[in-house]
């Protein structure tokens, strides 16, 4: 193995390494704020260690570059989403405080 | 063994605690959980594409990075609403 596989191979177990921890980490969880945290290092370091590992193995321009889009467009949406899943959440809280938490309601 | 048939192994198995989540907890931690195993999709797509040397499959993965952003924000509009 060449110096520049090993550097791919780390970089890359170290991206598939966050995401089964943010995976492990969204199911210990027990409320859905809790659980958002999770989803932060799983659309930034995780993508961004794939694409870095993508960058330093291949050769090929095309996958250079698509790699890299992948992750800025993870990048830029991630917040996007966390906040928009944050404010559903809320609300629906806010709409049912009696139950404590925003789960377990079946009716309309 | 090729790191990236691992890679691909082992975010296989990182989507199993988000189906886990999906079938089991509560609306919104579903909503969570989704948006998780799209990016992990989305990854796994990514280093499905080196392993079979093929590039243009990335395409895809660029795809699924794009369109999981309207569909998570209309579920998450939707269960802000009506739900």
């Amino acid at each position: 193995m060449s110096v520049r596989e090993i550097i791919a191979a780390m970089l890359l177990g170290v991206g598939v390494f966050i995401e089964l921890l943010c995976a492990v980490g969204v199911l210990v969880m027990r409320n859905p704020f809790d659980r958002l945290h999770y989803l932060a290092p799983a659309t930034s370091l995780g993508p961004l260690a794939v694409a870095a590992a993508v960058l330093v193995a291949e050769s090929d321009a095309q996958a250079k570059i698509k790699s890299v889009l992948v992750a800025v467009v993870l990048l830029a949406t991630g917040p996007i989403l966390t906040h928009a899943t944050a404010r559903a959440a809320w609300a629906r809280l806010q709409a049912h405080p009696d139950t404590g938490e925003t789960d377990q309601r079946e009716e309309s | 063994m090729n790191i990236w048939l691992l890679a691909t192994g082992v975010l296989l198995l990182a989507l199993l605690p988000c189906a886990i989540v999906i079938f089991r907890a509560a609306t919104l931690d579903r909503l969570v959980a989704l948006e998780l195993a799209g990016t992990i999709t989305t990854l796994l797509i990514l280093t499905l594409a080196q392993e079979l040397g093929r590039p243009s499959i990335c395409d895809l993965a660029l795809a699924l990075a794009l369109l999981s952003l309207p569909g998570t924000l209309v579920y998450a509009y939707f269960l802000e609403r009506w739900l």
